[in-house]
């Protein structure tokens, strides 16, 4: 524990400047709540915990990992906090319609609690099933497709091109053709995913050593066996290392057909208060989206590093 | 001399364990063919230590995957107690070059894959007792959690023997496992096998280009000539060899005497074949 708190000297300053910047930031929301030339004023609490959350995890991230690019990523972000604030305050931003203070901004995550938990958890139950219904049959195809030369030789070509339509297109007639907007909103994931995971499955496949499989067949290994206990655990790393990948593709897809008309998740929620010229909602929005795409991108390494132990 | 001599006639009732008959082979690319193998006959006993010697492109890896089952002969037939070898199976355990370990699998876990692959009923914890036991054998008991990428060369293939004898066959196929390996190391490895085989009394065959691996390890040496077998030498040295009590007795010096006879006479027909250059 001793060695958890110590850090060169040159880091400590550093450290000092982020500090700095994060209080000044705090004395401004705080002390001059009404010094603005806007008409307009929104409570503080949330930019405040935003400020305090944030700065926890950059000194959990400093002291643990050392890095000196934690520090300048937080003198980056706490400066450009300020800047904001004071652009804001002094009135260089003339239309706070379009562009709001922090305050206004994180406001929208109090304002709008309900409205917005729901709308993320329903994102993330759209992509929880698009994905793994994607993921699976992606997975479980290529690897068919990878060991039998017949099947690939059928799906690779079709995978070719189907996977050069951007799979936003299919969704105006995916909410056609199906029955819910839920349904839509899944089919287009599995469209965004399972193409890019079949695909890479089938080439990793192809990438085994051939003395791997000539040492299960020699152990007497048959076809079934083959996929299972060998392809599958030999290509598991490329799979999850995959996840991520697609992971974010299938965002962005699923915020792009919620745009496109169904009424459900996050991306709904941005599009709605875009027709209703809230801008800060919108901004909200955009927000949220990198939020949740970070959390989750974070949350698949931790998986990746817990369960392949074996790759260098 | 007479003690020699009813040794041989001992070893010579036991019972033929595989017989190579007629077996010929050839790799058919797009545009030439070429032959591997050429009318190859060879009879192994029970229990035999055999090598087989010859240098890079005789044929002698093309014959180890026809044993394995890997290949299919073009014509002949290879039988195994007196079946014909139908394809990959685990009544042959096989030793590859390198990087046949599972990577995904510890040390462990490989020679636990061979267990379950060997078809024998045993118990959850009798596995795990039986695969504890082959990994001390090979001498890796402290290396036993790690995984192959973690390991030297010479570990990987220490690895696969283990993993090879976990099968329980009665006969093991090794293509010159120790090539990749430095000297000092495949000395101790070639005595680990050569202890193992003995104890397990598995019928063996052994793939190198390396004389004296042949010697040490060997009771028939056949050498190899591109396509077919040129000579087979039985060797009398007793066991345990010791590389270093063999080199300078009047056996050992014959024996290679003959053996770089043979191996190089067919390097040089090759050389005014114009092949191997």
């Amino acid at each position: 524990m001793k060695n958890l708190f110590h850090l060169e000297k040159g880091m400590y300053l550093e450290m000092v400047l982020a500090t700095v910047l994060m209080i000044i930031n705090l004395i401004l929301t705080l002390t001059f709540p009404y010094f603005t030339v806007h008409k307009k004023y929104y409570d503080s609490g949330a930019y405040i915990a935003v400020l305090f959350i944030s700065y926890l995890i950059y000194l959990a991230y400093l002291f643990v990992a050392k890095k000196k690019s934690t520090n300048d990523v937080a003198v980056v972000l706490y400066g450009f906090f300020l800047l904001w604030e004071v652009a804001y305050k002094l009135g260089w931003i003339h239309n706070d319609l379009l562009i709001p203070s922090p305050e206004g901004l994180f406001h929208v995550y109090v304002e709008k609690a309900p409205e917005i938990s729901k709308d993320v958890w329903g994102s993330i139950q759209l992509l929880f099933w698009g994905f793994l219904l994607a993921v699976t049959l992606g997975t479980l195809l290529g690897l068919l497709a990878g060991w039998i030369p017949r099947v690939r030789e059928v799906l690779l070509p079709i995978s070719n091109v189907i996977t050069l339509i951007p799979p936003l297109m299919f969704s105006a007639y995916m909410i056609m053709i199906l029955s819910t907007f839920r349904q839509a909103a899944i089919a287009v994931i599995f469209f965004a995913v399972f193409w890019p995971t079949f695909q890479g499955t089938v080439i990793r496949v192809g990438q085994i050593d051939r003395q791997i499989i000539e040492a299960a067949r020699t152990m007497g290994v048959g076809t079934v066996g083959m996929l299972w206990k060998v392809i599958f655990p030999y290509c598991l790393p490329g799979i999850i290392g995959s996840i991520s990948k697609s992971l974010r593709g299938a965002f962005m897809c699923l915020s792009g057909a919620e745009m496109l008309g169904i009424n459900l998740g996050i991306g709904y929620f941005t599009e709605k208060y875009k027709s209703f010229a809230d801008y800060r909602c919108v901004l909200a929005g955009i927000v949220t989206v990198g939020v949740i795409t970070t959390l989750i991108d974070l949350g698949v390494n931790r998986i990746q590093k817990a369960i392949i132990k074996w790759e260098k | 001399m007479k003690e020699q001599l009813e040794k041989e006639t001992q070893s010579n009732e036991k019972k033929v364990k595989i017989q190579i008959k007629d077996v010929s082979f050839d790799y058919v690319d797009k545009k030439t063919r070429f032959g591997a193998l050429k009318n190859v006959s060879l009879e192994i006993r029970e229990g035999e230590f055999i090598c087989i010697l010859g240098a890079s492109g005789c044929g002698k890896s093309t014959l180890l995957s026809l044993l394995s089952g890997l290949n299919k002969p073009k014509s002949g037939e290879i039988l195994l107690d007196g079946k014909p070898i139908k394809g990959p199976g685990i009544d042959r355990a096989v030793v590859f070059q390198q990087y046949s370990l599972f990577p995904w699998l510890t040390v462990k876990g490989n020679v636990l894959f061979g267990i379950k692959q060997s078809g024998k009923k045993y118990g959850k914890k009798e596995r795990v007792e039986l695969a504890e036991s082959y990994v001390e054998s090979v001498g890796l008991a402290s290396a036993k959690d790690r995984y192959p990428s973690q390991l030297s060369g010479g570990m990987k293939q220490r690895v696969a023997v283990a993993r090879a004898l976990a099968l329980e066959s009665d006969v093991l196929l090794l293509d010159e496992p120790f090539g990749a390996i430095d000297p000092k190391l495949r000395l101790e490895l070639q005595e680990l096998v050569s202890k193992l085989c003995a104890n397990y009394n598995k019928t063996v065959i052994f793939i190198t280009h390396d004389i004296d691996e042949a010697i040490l390890l060997a009771d028939r040496i056949v050498v190899m000539e591109p396509g077919n077998v040129r000579s087979i030498h039985k060797v009398r040295l007793p066991h345990p060899r010791v590389r270093e009590e063999l080199s300078g007795t009047e056996e050992y010096e014959k024996l290679h005497r003959q053996l770089i006879t043979a191996f190089y006479d067919q390097v040089e027909d090759r050389i005014d074949a114009g092949v191997a250059l």
